[in-house]
C-alpha cells in the first residue's frame, strides 16, 4: 500500500505488534493521561498494515471519536511526507467504523449481533476491535471471558482501556492496579500510563506475551501531540 | 428614541411538524394582545389538523408565515422570527439562525424528540443559539415530560431541566408548579387569561420539593452566590434562581424546559416569562462580521447605536407594495432618509419607508436602533445582502455561496403556469442564493439547481401552492464536476491564415491540482514579453472558458492551477481572440494529459430508528457505495452516519420506508466533492459519449 515507512517509523512497533493473535490488549491510566491517544494510534496503526477496526466507544459521541482520528491522523501526516494524504485519509475512513453505544447499551451480545451483521452482509469485516469506556468495574470475570472467547472464535484481536484510581491500592501480583487486578491473566499485553516530573507520560509495558521488554522501555506520550515517542 | 436593548429578544420558534408551533404562535400573539381571538387549528369542521393549520396560516398569512412578527411581553420587546421548516442544509438556514438570538423548542409530550427536532437542535447548537425547550399538549393522553426531558439529554445532548412539575396530566392538566417559586400556578377565566397562584397541593409537596433539589443541583453550577446561599441553607432568594438559570442558558450549557398546553392555554404565558427572563438580548451575543476590504477579517459588531450601521437582509417578501425587506440590524441606527450601501453591489439606496412588522398591520417608524427587526420597502437586494452606512464595507455573510449538487428539468403543464413559473424562479433565486435556476439550451427545458433533493421538493411544492404554477419535474440530475489528479505540461501554437488577417498565438505552461480549496487559478511566469501584456487577460480567458465544460462528462472542472512561462506572437496576426483560442487548445491538451476525473458530491447522512434494523440499514446504505462513519446506540434506538454519494441516494426513502416497517427516518446534508470510483465514472463517461454522438 506504500504505507510501509510510516508503519516501520512507529514507536509502537517496539511492542510486538504486528504478530495477529487472536490477542487481548489493555491500556490503563489515570482519567485524562491519553488512553484514548494511544488506542487510536494502535487502531492507526493496525489499519495503515491494512487491518480493518472497529472502534467502540461507550458514552462518547460519534463526532467526538471521529474528531480523534483525525486529529492524530493529521499529526501523522505533518510527521511524515505522504504523497496522496487525501487517499490515505480515505483509506482510514474506510477501514475504520466506530460504535458508540451509551452505557448501558453495551454488552456481548449486543456486541456479537452487530459484527454478524457486518460480517454476514460482507459489509465490514473488522480484524481488530477497540474497546474505548468499557467498566471494569461493574464487569466481572464472566463477561470479560465471554467477549475473550468471541474475540477468539472471529478470529480478531482486542484493545481495552481502563480506567484505574489514585484511591484504589489493590494491585495483582503481576503489578496490574484495580479495577484489572483480578483479570489480568486474560490479557496478553497491559500497558500503564504512568504521569513522569518532565511531564511526559511513560508507557510502563508490564506485559508483552509473556516476552521481556526491553526495546520498549523508552517509550513515551509527549503531552503536547499525544503521540507516543522513543525517549 | 433610545431604546433598551436587554429588554429586546429576538427569538425563533422551532418544532416538529405536528407538535402545535401555529397554535402556540397564535396564543402568544394573543396574550400579548397582538390578537384578539383565537382562532383554532382544529376547527369544528375536523378536517385534518395539518390541512387546517395549512390554511389557517395562509388565511393570516401575515401573522404565522411572516418573516418576522413583532409582539410586547410586559416591559420586552419580542421579535419571533419564523425558522425554516424545512430540514435540507442551506444558506436560508443559516441566515435565520444568525437572525435570531435565542430560540423556543417546541416538543410533543407524546411524539418527544423526533428527527427534525434533532436536526435543528444541531443547526441552533452549531450557531450556538441559546434556547428553552417547551413540551407541549401535556393534555394528551400518553403525555410524559419526564420522558421528553429525558430524551433532550440523550439525543439531543442537552443539559434539560425541567423548571415546572405537572399539576395532573393528560386529561387531568389544571397546571402547574413553578419549582423557583414554589407555588402552583392554574390559568383562570376565559382563554386562560387569569393566572392564579396557590399553594402547592399537599399530594405533590414531596415531588415538588425533590424536583426542585435536582433544579438547583443542575443551576447551582452556574452561579457561585446560589452555590452559597444553597449550603447556607437559608431561604434560596429567587432572583439567584432566575440569574444562574440565565447564566447556564446564555453559555448553552443548559437548557430550561417548560411544560404546558398551548391548546387548552396552559402555560403560555410562563414560557413567555422565561423567554424574557433566560434568552438573550442582542447585547448578550457576539455576532461577527466580514470585513470585505480586509480579506473577510472577522470583526466583531458592537451593537451600538452609535456606531456606523450595519445590518442584514434576511427575507424578502413580496408585498401589496413591492418587495418587502427584512432586515436585523446589528450596530448603528438606521433612519429614514439615510443612505445605505449594499456591500455586495456596492450600490447606494436610500431609505423609504421603515416599518415595524405587527401581528396583522404594520407601523411606520421613523427609526430603527442595533438589534431590532423592521423592514423596508422599494429596496432593491436579495437575501443575505448586508447594508452599510457609508464608509463601511462590512458583510455579515460570507460572500461564498456553496455550488448546488443537484439539478432538475422542470417543464410548465400550461401557458398560465409558464407565466407564474417565471415569476416564482425569479423570486427564489433572489432568496436563496444556492437555488440557481437556468435554460439548458441543447435541451430548451428549465433547469433548477439546489443543495439537495428535498430542497428543490420544496421549491416545486411553493411553486403550485403560492404560484399556482404546475410544473412537470423530471429526474433529479447529480452536478458532477471533474478535476485533475496530476501535473502536466502544454505548448500549443494557434495558427491560421486563410486570407485576410491571420490569426496566431502560442502558449505553453502546465496544469497541476490546486491542493488548497479552491476552483481556479491563474499563474502568469511570462517573462521578457514573449506573450505582450495586454495578451496575458485574454490567456486566462480562454483557460476559464475551458473550465465550463470538462472532456469526460461535460461537468464543469474545478480545483485547477493553470501557470504559462513561455509563448509567441505576431506582430501582426496575434490577437485578444488568438490567444484565447491558443488557451482553449493548449488546456484541451494538457487536461488530457493530467489524468482527469470525475467528482461527485458526498453526502453526510443520518438514518434513526429502532435499533432491531440497523443491520438492514448499513447493509442498504453498503450497497449505496456508502462509507459508515459509525453507529450510535442507546436503549432501543439507533444512529446510523455515513457519507453516501448523492448519485444513490434517489429514492432511498423509500427503500428506508420497506425495510424498517416504516419506523426509520434520516436527514441528509451537503459534506464534501470526492472522486468517483473507477466502474461509476467508465459508465458516466460512455453515457456522456453516447448524448454526445445523439446530439
Amino acid at each position: 500500500m506504500g504505507y510501509e515507512p510510516l508503519v516501520q517509523q512507529n514507536p509502537l512497533r517496539a511492542l510486538n505488534m504486528g504478530r495477529e493473535h487472536n490477542q487481548l490488549g489493555l491500556i490503563m491510566a489515570r482519567a485524562g493521561l491519553g488512553k484514548t491517544a494511544l488506542l487510536v494510534q494502535i487502531a492507526l496503526d493496525a489499519i495503515l498494515r491494512g487491518k480493518r477496526v472497529i472502534h467502540v466507544s461507550i458514552g462518547e459521541s460519534i463526532d467526538k471519536t471521529k474528531k480523534w482520528y483525525d486529529d492524530i491522523l493529521s499529526t501523522i501526516l505533518q510527521g511524515h511526507s505522504v504523497t496522496r494524504p487525501h487517499e490515505l485519509i480515505d483509506m482510514v475512513a474506510r477501514h475504520r467504523m466506530i460504535m458508540t453505544f451509551k452505557v448501558a447499551a453495551f454488552t456481548r451480545s449486543r456486541l456479537e449481533e452487530r459484527l454478524n451483521d457486518l460480517v454476514l452482509q460482507d459489509i465490514f469485516r473488522p480484524d481488530c476491535l477497540i474497546v474505548d469506556g468499557f467498566d471494569f468495574d461493574q464487569t466481572d470475570r464472566e463477561a470479560l471471558e465471554d467477549i475473550k472467547n468471541l474475540m477468539e472464535s472471529m478470529d480478531m484481536q482486542a484493545w481495552f482501556s481502563a480506567i484505574c484510581h489514585r484511591s484504589d491500592d489493590r494491585v495483582s501480583p503481576a503489578g496490574v492496579p484495580a479495577p484489572c487486578h483480578e483479570v489480568d491473566d486474560l490479557f496478553d499485553v497491559i500497558i500503564l500510563l504512568k504521569p513522569e516530573h518532565d511531564a511526559t507520560i511513560q508507557l510502563d509495558i508490564i506485559r508483552n506475551f509473556g516476552e521481556q521488554v526491553t526495546d520498549g522501555k523508552g517509550l513515551r506520550l509527549d503531552p503536547t501531540t499525544m503521540m507516543v515517542k522513543e525517549m | 428614541m433610545k431604546k433598551d436593548l436587554t429588554k429586546v429578544r429576538n427569538i425563533g420558534i422551532s418544532a416538529h411538524i405536528d407538535s402545535g408551533k401555529t397554535t402556540l404562535t397564535e396564543r402568544i400573539l394573543f396574550y400579548t394582545q397582538r390578537i384578539h381571538a383565537i382562532h383554532e387549528v382544529r376547527g369544528k369542521d375536523g378536517v385534518g389538523a395539518t390541512m387546517d393549520s395549512m390554511d389557517l396560516e395562509k388565511e393570516r398569512g401575515i401573522t404565522i408565515q411572516s418573516a418576522a412578527t413583532y409582539c410586547t411581553w410586559k416591559d420586552c420587546d419580542i421579535n419571533i422570527i419564523d425558522t425554516p421548516g424545512h430540514v435540507d442544509f442551506t444558506i436560508e438556514v443559516e441566515r435565520a439562525l444568525r437572525v435570531l438570538d435565542g430560540a423556543v423548542l417546541i416538543l410533543c409530550s407524546v411524539g418527544g424528540v423526533q428527527s427534525q427536532s434533532i436536526t435543528v437542535n444541531r443547526q441552533m447548537t452549531r450557531y450556538k443559539v441559546p434556547r428553552v425547550a417547551f413540551i407541549n399538549k401535556c393534555d394528551r393522553t400518553g403525555a410524559n415530560p419526564y420522558r421528553v426531558t429525558q430524551q433532550l439529554r440523550d439525543k439531543l445532548d442537552l443539559n434539560a431541566v425541567m423548571l415546572q412539575f405537572p399539576i395532573g396530566l393528560e386529561n387531568d392538566l389544571q397546571g402547574m408548579i413553578d419549582l423557583v417559586s414554589m407555588k402552583a400556578i392554574y390559568f383562570d377565566g376565559d382563554q386562560g387569561i387569569q393566572i392564579r397562584q396557590a399553594e402547592i397541593p399537599p399530594e405533590l409537596q414531596d415531588a415538588a420539593e425533590a424536583k426542585r433539589e435536582e433544579l438547583l443541583d443542575a443551576v447551582s453550577m452556574f452561579s457561585d452566590e446560589l452555590m452559597e446561599a444553597m449550603l447556607e441553607e437559608g431561604e434560596i432568594p429567587e432572583a439567584l434562581i432566575h440569574d444562574a438559570i440565565r447564566r447556564g442558558t446564555l453559555s448553552l450549557d443548559l437548557t430550561p424546559v417548560l411544560i404546558g398546553s398551548a391548546y387548552k392555554n396552559k402555560g403560555v404565558q410562563l414560557l413567555l416569562d422565561a423567554v424574557n427572563a433566560y434568552l438573550p438580548c442582542p447585547t448578550d451575543i457576539e455576532n461577527t462580521a466580514l470585513e470585505l476590504d480586509q480579506n473577510e477579517n472577522e470583526v466583531v459588531v458592537s451593537n451600538d447605536p452609535a456606531d456606523p450601521l450595519v445590518a442584514l437582509a434576511f427575507k424578502l417578501e413580496d408585498g401589496r407594495y413591492g418587495q418587502l425587506t427584512y432586515i436585523r440590524t446589528y450596530q448603528g441606527m438606521i433612519q429614514k432618509g439615510d443612505t445605505i450601501i449594499n456591500s455586495r453591489t456596492g450600490k447606494k439606496a436610500k431609505v423609504g419607508r421603515l416599518v415595524r412588522m405587527h401581528a396583522n398591520e404594520m407601523e411606520e417608524i421613523e427609526e430603527a436602533g442595533s438589534g431590532d427587526i423592521v423592514a423596508l420597502f422599494g429596496i432593491d437586494c436579495t437575501s443575505g445582502d448586508t447594508f452599510c452606512s457609508p464608509g463601511l464595507n462590512w458583510s455579515m455573510s460570507s460572500m461564498h455561496v456553496p455550488e448546488p449538487v443537484i439539478s432538475l428539468a422542470i417543464n410548465p403543464v400550461d401557458n398560465k403556469a409558464q407565466i407564474n413559473m417565471s415569476k416564482a424562479l425569479n423570486r427564489f433565486t433572489k432568496e436563496d442564493p444556492t437555488f440557481k435556476t437556468y435554460v439548458d439550451h441543447e435541451t430548451n427545458e428549465t433547469i433548477i439547481s439546489g443543495m439537495g433533493e428535498l430542497h428543490l421538493e420544496v421549491y416545486i411544492e411553493r411553486m403550485k401552492r403560492e404560484y399556482k404554477a404546475e410544473v412537470a419535474v423530471g429526474a433529479p440530475q447529480v452536478a458532477y464536476r471533474e478535476t485533475i489528479t496530476q501535473r502536466a505540461e502544454f505548448d500549443y501554437t494557434h495558427k491560421k491564415q486563410t486570407g485576410g488577417s491571420g490569426q496566431y498565438g502560442r502558449v505553453a505552461g502546465f496544469i497541476e491540482p490546486l491542493v488548497e480549496e479552491g476552483e481556479y487559478e491563474f499563474v502568469d511566469q511570462i517573462v521578457g514579453g514573449v506573450i505582450p501584456r495586454e495578451y496575458i487577460p485574454s490567456c486566462d480567458k480562454g483557460f476559464k472558458k475551458s473550465l465550463e465544460k470538462g472532456t469526460l462528462t461535460g461537468a464543469p472542472i474545478t480545483g485547477i492551477r493553470v501557470t504559462i512561462n513561455d509563448g509567441s506572437f505576431h506582430a501582426v496576426d496575434s490577437s485578444d481572440i488568438a490567444f484565447q483560442v491558443a488557451a482553449m487548445s493548449a488546456f484541451r491538451q494538457g487536461y488530457a494529459k493530467a489524468a482527469p476525473v470525475i467528482m461527485e458530491p458526498i453526502m453526510k447522512v443520518a438514518v434513526e430508528g429502532p435499533s432491531e434494523f440497523q443491520g438492514a440499514v448499513m447493509g442498504s446504505l453498503n450497497q449505496r457505495r456508502g462509507v459508515i462513519i459509525g453507529t450510535f446506540e442507546e436503549g432501543n434506538y439507533t444512529v446510523v452516519e455515513a457519507e453516501m454519494p448523492l448519485a444513490e441516494m434517489f429514492g432511498y426513502s423509500t427503500t428506508l420506508r420497506s425495510l424498517t416497517q416504516g419506523k426509520a427516518e434520516f436527514t441528509m446534508e451537503f459534506a464534501t466533492y470526492k472522486q468517483v470510483p473507477k466502474g461509476v465514472s467508465e459508465e458516466l463517461i460512455k453515457t456522456f459519449a453516447a448524448q454526445k454522438k445523439d446530439a
